[in-house]
């Protein structure tokens, strides 16, 4: 009788040039072995097991690489520089009327259009940011219970998957504090991609959109930015809107507010029937600060909000996790 | 937070509809989530007198009782004396006493307004009938309570409304406690009473005993000895204040009016003693806690000495519910001695509890580091009302007012006796500012025109102190409001008291610059079009993957940001493309009956290779993938499918694109997931290679289970931007002369590709004065493979005359016979 080394070296040496390596499993060596079990004194029954066993793993290692290797030798190099494949003909697209955009990029572009008509620059979001940017020169000092709020993700670097899209409103103000010296404005609009590290239900997602933005003059005052987002409101909706405002508390803005709006008929709204929409307020001194904008010169709002919402509310969408679940039932529900 | 709207009436004249006080309210002060109309659950309630009590025979606990309600139900049977049958179970019920009674057709509070409201009715129980029913204060709705029915305390007269009696016709607004994490003050009745007021217009004084921040305390009236308290690091305590009480009786009840109140704002009443506690934290945002005196100074070895200390890391403690936590040196305790006896701000330990055997009470008011509270809240778990308050950051002012007051009412309430002075310690403690401001720069900000003196008068409402210099204004804003620093905050308190609503909204000045999106954006937006237009089918994936997936991918683990705190092992790692993501998409769409698609995604991968900007952060990627897939076989490789639709999508952007063959497996986070041999490098005109499109290797099919058609690409965005950026505008004149047709069809060795082909067909083209083009027309591979045709159409334009035959046969025959010098193709 073979020990169970002799067997280990016997069939890893099989496996390695077998056209059918998995038939090595039913090897009469192993089944040998384990007839040799019971024979053992129960004393010894364990090890010797454990033993046979190991030797299973290991074989299943090595034949799961030379299937691999078999499969490997079996690929087919393809001539990639011609138009389609021999004996075939021209390849086509796919049917045009399947094609689709997804309804958040697509509503963003909406979105976006109607401030850069307003004469707002838009730029993207980062995904990936830091402390400073995320919360520290928008006036989140470290340990500030308002940073509870945000439910931050981490790496190990100490990065930040932003939680929200003013992690690029430093950025805006450092860049347009020149054009502000020259006796312009920073008009400005950042979306995209944002996170906060929650469970996902119906109503809520780790993974969301928003679009926030960034008010900065010589005189802008906070009823400049309830008329300015009354009017981006009413552009989207194509219709005149009620709005009013609740106090909210934001480090970033001061003073702070919810901006709601009468439900639009669009949305088969009534009178009374009011909708928050996003969060906005005067920016904070620190803020301006930060940017190292003067902030006795000039003053400015801001303002954010989530775009999943315009969509849900538009379309009538139930459950927020069909956005980011690739589910062809759902994204085929908007035609381009 | 739950505000009762009679609390509040206690405080402030409210004369507004409940309709009118909650607008108000939301508008200018908190959003109230929910108004729950407390009233309509005691309507029907009626204070009666028990006349008569007698117990029914054969049952061991049932009482026939007579009760007088004053007469004031209709349609009830009465007895001769105009009394009502009642049967009631409780152990206290006695002849004399007053109760509720819940008269027959009424529904029991505690089941109004829930999912089976059980509505009363005349029942016979072992032959006596019985009109409704006596309530205990559970049937009320209340609280618990395992004494009985309801003993009401109050001299009332049979008949009485029992909502009017105790207030309960209420309404309680659930306060969205987020948006007042800066207001300490708003977590008290009297500070959200204050506010209340200046939103409607009222005047408003805190109660004298309140505002009392030096209130002198009763004379000692006992001999035990008197605490000594340190604070032991000044970060940790603006201000601890204790005093020992004897005498308390903790058997006793507080009033039922006060248990109501507790009741309706969620605490529940356990006796005088805690009730007394919980009612001024309600009352004033001062939390304060009772420890048993002797318990303190058995604990501490014999004399009562209190310290206020960071906790030794891990340290235990047993907290008053049962619960052993293993502390930090970022948990803040209470130590008796050198033993923890409470964990400060949160919950007291079980080594110091209030027992029926407790003779003296210490009463703690004190305020604690909100920085070091919050994170033994989160560590902890424990959401108790008073850490809710206490990480506010209540201001050390407050603490002195509220324990006098609580002598004063466990004396009233419990008949306590004051046993030592009050023993006092503080460590840090910040001023409140004085801000100067102007009326320009409050209408400046707000684009308002308020006078000097509605902005002055807006600010003593809410008891701020004001000097007015001109339009200058000096404000001393009150201790309670430690959240007002600079200017701004002084401006949000006139806007949001006068309602922001009130301010007309106006357009900005604007500059006449015109703004264009930006290219890349434009690009970006462009290709989502087409690709749309393609029959594909835009998705967004999250940014993050599984660990498992980067390793059967076979990209590295090293190059993904790795996430920390992860709910999921799902969002472990920064995903480094988007290929992985769009291939875990292709069976469960498949699987659901979708049979030929394509799926694709514009956005941003983070493979930590790429290093970082100047800013310090991650350079982040600008990727454009899509991969398709049918369930049935196709004729042909699905390379050429992912190939047509890449070409499609570039061809709109005015791009041709090449691809080439790749030689070896490239071992990069781009190209893990493709099989090299049916791959190939996307180059743009300039040689940059801009992505791979390509088959996928077995592994990753087997991992994703894809059916054998699936092909894809991934391109770099920016890349593609560059290149659509470096093209002229590609246009040459028409030709007024006809063009020429001519197939070629070469035969050549099967391993020949095609690109060579047009590539040596090029090389002598890119020389001839003509306007040339070439086209495939067919490939064939005969079954031995070893050869294949290729046939091309080869199309010629003059722009100066009409070609003859022999110019093009020349043209041709050059054409073709460098295909044959280079290739060893023959003409077939």
């Amino acid at each position: 009788m073979q020990s169970i080394d002799d067997v280990r070296h016997a069939l890893l040496a099989k496996v390695v040039t077998s056209d059918n390596p998995r038939d090595i499993l039913k090897a009469a060596e192993i089944k040998a072995l384990y007839s040799k079990l019971v024979t053992l004194d129960p004393s010894e029954r364990g090890a010797y097991g454990k033993a046979v066993n190991d030797l299973k793993v290991a074989l299943e290692a090595a034949i799961v690489a030379r299937e691999a290797a078999l499969d490997d030798e079996t690929v087919q190099s393809l001539d990639v520089t011609a138009p389609w494949d021999v004996n075939t003909g021209p390849v086509g697209l796919l049917p045009t009327e399947q094609g689709t955009q997804h309804p958040l990029t697509k509503e963003l572009e909406v979105v976006i259009d109607i401030f850069t008509r307003m004469g707002f620059a838009a730029i993207e979001s980062r995904q990936i940011d830091d402390d400073f940017h995320m919360f520290e020169t928008l006036n989140f000092p470290k340990d500030h219970p308002a940073r509870d709020g945000y439910d931050t993700f981490r790496t190990e670097e100490d990065f930040i998957p932003p939680a929200h899209t003013s992690t690029m409103q430093h950025r805006i103000l450092k860049d347009g504090k020149a054009k502000l010296e020259a006796g312009g404005q920073i008009a400005s609009v950042s979306y995209g991609r944002v996170f906060r590290n929650e469970d996902v239900d119906a109503t809520h997602e780790h993974t969301f959109y928003q679009c926030e933005g960034v008010f900065v003059s010589e005189t802008a005052t906070l009823a400049d930015m309830l008329g300015t987002l009354q009017a981006f409101f009413e552009a989207y909706y194509g219709q005149t809107l009620k709005i009013k405002t609740q106090p909210a508390y934001f480090p970033f803005v001061e003073p702070g507010l919810e901006f709601v709006i009468e439900k639009p008929a669009a949305l088969g709204g009534k009178t009374g029937e009011w909708l928050e929409m996003l969060g906005c307020g005067m920016i904070h001194p620190n803020v301006l600060r930060a940017a190292e904008i003067d902030p006795a010169k000039y003053q400015g709002f801001a303002w954010g909000g989530g775009i999943e919402r315009l969509v849900m509310l538009k379309y009538g969408i139930e459950d927020l996790r069909y956005f980011e679940s690739g589910k062809l039932a759902f994204l085929r529900k908007f035609v381009s | 937070m739950i505000i009762s709207v009679n609390w509040l009436k206690k405080f402030t004249d409210i004369d507004l509809s409940i309709d009118e006080l909650t607008t108000l309210i939301g508008a200018r002060l908190v959003e109230i989530e929910k108004v729950i109309d407390l009233g309509a659950k005691y309507k029907e309630v009626i204070v009666a007198r028990v006349v008569e009590c007698a117990p029914i025979e054969g049952t061991d606990h049932l009482n026939s009782t007579k009760i007088d309600d004053g007469g004031v139900r209709k349609d009830v049977k009465r007895d001769e004396n105009g009394l009502i049958q009642v049967v009631c179970g409780a152990p206290n019920v006695r002849s004399g006493m007053l109760v509720a009674w819940l008269p027959a057709g009424s529904t029991v509070p505690e089941t109004f307004g829930g999912l089976e409201p059980f509505v009363l009715s005349v029942r016979d129980l072992r032959g006596v009938m019985s009109n409704g029913m006596l309530a205990s204060a559970k049937e009320l709705d209340l609280f618990d309570d395992h004494t009985g029915i309801l003993e009401i305390d109050k001299e009332l007269e049979a008949g009485a409304s029992f909502a009017a009696a105790y207030e309960l016709n209420d309404y309680l607004l659930d306060i969205e406690n987020k948006s007042l994490t800066h207001r300490p003050d708003a977590f008290g009745v009297i500070g959200f009473a204050r506010e209340v007021a200046a939103i409607i217009g009222k005047a408003f004084t805190t109660p004298e005993w309140l505002a009392n921040t030096h209130p002198i305390f009763a004379a000692k009236d006992g001999a035990v000895q008197s605490p000594t308290v340190t604070i032991d690091d000044p970060s940790l305590s603006a201000r601890y204040q204790a005093i020992v009480l004897g005498g308390a009786d903790n058997t006793r009840q507080s009033p039922l009016e006060i248990k109501t109140y507790l009741a309706r704002v969620g605490v529940r009443p356990i006796s005088a003693v805690v009730d007394v506690t919980n009612y001024l934290m309600m009352l004033t945002g001062q939390p304060l806690h009772a420890f048993d005196y002797d318990k303190l100074v058995a604990v501490s070895g014999g004399k009562p000495t209190i310290h206020v200390r960071a906790a030794k890391q891990d340290e235990t403690l047993e907290l008053l519910d049962g619960r052993i936590v293993t502390l930090s040196p970022e948990d803040i305790v209470i130590a008796a001695g050198d033993i923890a006896v409470g964990l400060a701000g949160a919950m007291g330990g079980a080594n110091t509890v209030i027992d029926a055997s407790t003779k003296n009470i210490i009463i703690e008011s004190a305020t604690f580091n909100l920085y070091k509270l919050r994170a033994t809240q989160m560590r902890h778990g424990i959401f108790s009302e008073a850490i809710t308050r206490f990480t506010k950051g209540q201001p050390a002012e407050l603490t002195a007012p509220v324990l006098a007051d609580a002598i004063r009412l466990l004396g009233e309430w419990a008949g306590a006796k004051v046993a030592t002075g009050v023993c006092e310690a503080t460590g840090m403690t910040i001023e409140t500012p004085s801000i100067t401001l102007t009326t320009e720069r409050v209408n400046a900000i707000l684009g308002t025109t308020f006078t000097t003196d509605t902005v002055e008068q807006t600010l003593r409402g809410v008891e701020f102190a004001v000097r007015v210099d001109d339009s200058t204004l000096v404000v001393e804003p009150p201790f309670w409001r430690g959240d007002i620093h600079i200017n701004e905050d002084i401006i949000e308190e006139i806007g949001r008291l006068h309602g922001f609503d009130a301010i007309m909204p106006t357009l900005p000045t604007r500059d006449f610059s015109a703004v264009t999106p930006t290219g890349f954006d434009e690009l970006r937006t462009h290709v989502r079009k087409v690709l749309a237009r393609a029959g594909a089918n835009e998705v967004l994936t999250y940014s993050f993957v599984h660990g498992d997936v980067l390793k059967k991918i076979g990209q590295k683990l090293e190059d993904s940001y790795q996430i920390t705190n992860s709910i999921s092992p799902d969002l472990q790692y920064y995903r480094q493309t988007l290929t992985p993501s769009l291939l875990g998409l292709l069976h469960p769409n498949v699987k659901q009956g979708y049979d030929t698609f394509a799926l694709f995604e514009v956005n941003k991968s983070h493979p930590k290779s790429l290093g970082l900007t100047d800013e310090n952060v991650p350079i982040e990627a600008d990727m454009i993938a899509l991969t398709v897939t049918a369930k049935k076989a196709q004729f042909g490789a699905p390379y050429y499918q992912a190939k047509k639709l890449l070409d499609y999508m570039v061809s709109s952007l005015g791009l041709t694109l090449t691809y080439t063959p790749i030689e070896h497996d490239q071992n990069s986070a781009l190209s893990a997931p493709f099989e090299y041999r049916r791959s190939a490098l996307v180059l743009d005109a300039a040689g940059t290679s801009i992505g791979i499109v390509g088959e996928y290797k077995k592994s990753v099919s087997k991992v994703f289970k894809l059916p054998i058609y699936s092909a894809g690409f991934e391109i770099e965005s920016v890349k593609l931007y560059e290149a659509v950026q470096r093209l002229g505008n590609g246009y040459t004149p028409l030709s007024r002369y006809p063009s020429t047709e001519r197939d070629i069809c070469f035969q050549v060795k099967s391993e020949v590709t095609y690109g060579q082909i047009i590539e040596a067909a090029t090389a002598v083209l890119k020389d001839i004065e003509l306007e040339t083009n070439l086209t495939p027309v067919d490939i064939y591979q005969p079954d031995d493979g070893t050869m294949k045709n290729v046939t091309i159409r080869l199309r010629l334009t003059s722009h100066s005359k009409t070609l003859t035959a022999d110019e093009v046969n020349l043209v041709v025959e050059g054409t073709s016979q460098n295909v044959v010098a280079k290739l060893g193709a023959t003409i077939v």
